[in-house]
């Protein structure tokens, strides 16, 4: 039987995961467009998006629009490379379930 | 970590994965408006050119109209996620906006703008060339309709009398902005109420 993959802890958390594939299919977002997606608080937004800035999977940029300060968030190759190795995983744990 | 997950639980995480990309794509961005702008500007210009006489009409409506469309644009994409789709289009409205801005003014000075039909070939050529690279974009027939519209206008400026090319331009704009940006504005607000939270 083969060795199952490790699921990556970093991407693991559901609003983590949740939060790298939103970024996966666009360019940058900013943070009240993300907390609308995913439904979440300010305060567990916050803390998780910085859990992914720390392991380097998302890039936060900030600017002044109109004198308003937005906070803009792009995925890393890092982010995108992390989130393709955890599908490959999730599916080869899915067809070893589904084997057994 | 297998042990603690089910099966259940990494379907799950799949379609959450699956559910967030899409959702990630999808664009609540509403553009409609800028056709029947624009194509409100277009028709008060080229009534204050005919009646008014005034060689200023163009340049100060399609200056008035820049500075409403950048002023709406920033309040309306406010909280808004940039898509390369997106991106894409918007490049190609940008890039359209700036050889307009500096050939006609340009021509104007040089005063080499004395035929109107010249003016309509050229402005319904560009514009149909921009409606046909926005709708292969998006992969929108109805778009590249406006296109075709567009180059024949362009076509029949070329061939007709200046009267009659003025006629064939309001009918352009009426179907190719003001319809065409109506019927986007009503499709955007169907796609908007269709929509919800996709929460994680």
């Amino acid at each position: 039987m083969p060795d199952l993959p490790e699921l990556n802890p970093v991407i693991h958390g559901k609003l983590r995961l949740a939060l790298l594939s939103l970024l996966a299919g666009i360019e940058e977002a900013e943070f009240t467009w993300l907390r609308n997606k995913t439904g979440s608080t300010d305060g567990n937004l916050g803390a998780q998006l910085a859990r992914l800035e720390e392991a380097g999977y998302v890039r936060v940029k900030k600017k002044f629009v109109n004198r308003k300060p937005r906070t803009l968030y792009r995925m890393t190759d890092a982010g995108r490379q992390a989130l393709t190795e955890y599908i490959q995983a999730l599916k080869q744990l899915l067809g070893t379930a589904i084997d057994t | 970590m297998k042990d603690q997950t089910t099966t259940q639980d990494l379907k799950d995480r799949l379609t959450l994965i699956e559910t967030m990309i899409s959702e990630g794509r999808r664009t609540t961005e509403s553009w409609g408006w800028t056709f029947v702008l624009w194509g409100m500007a277009f028709y008060v210009a080229i009534a204050w050119a005919a009646w008014g006489h005034s060689a200023w009409a163009w340049p100060i409506t399609m200056t008035a109209a820049v500075v409403v469309t950048v002023i709406l644009v920033s309040i309306k994409t406010g909280g808004e996620a940039e898509t390369t789709l997106g991106r894409a289009v918007g490049s190609v409205w940008l890039a359209l906006g700036v050889s307009m801005f500096l050939l006609f003014p340009s021509l104007g000075i040089a005063g080499k703008l004395t035929d109107p039909r010249l003016f309509i070939a050229v402005a319904s050529g560009m514009l149909g060339m921009a409606n046909a690279a926005s709708a292969l974009i998006l992969r929108w027939k109805v778009q590249f309709g406006c296109a075709v519209i567009w180059w024949a206008a362009a076509v029949a400026a070329c061939f007709v009398t200046g009267n009659q090319a003025a006629v064939v331009f309001i009918i352009a704009i009426f179907i190719c902005q003001i319809a065409f940006g109506v019927y986007g504005m009503i499709q955007e607000a169907g796609a908007k109420s269709r929509r919800g939270t996709a929460h994680a």
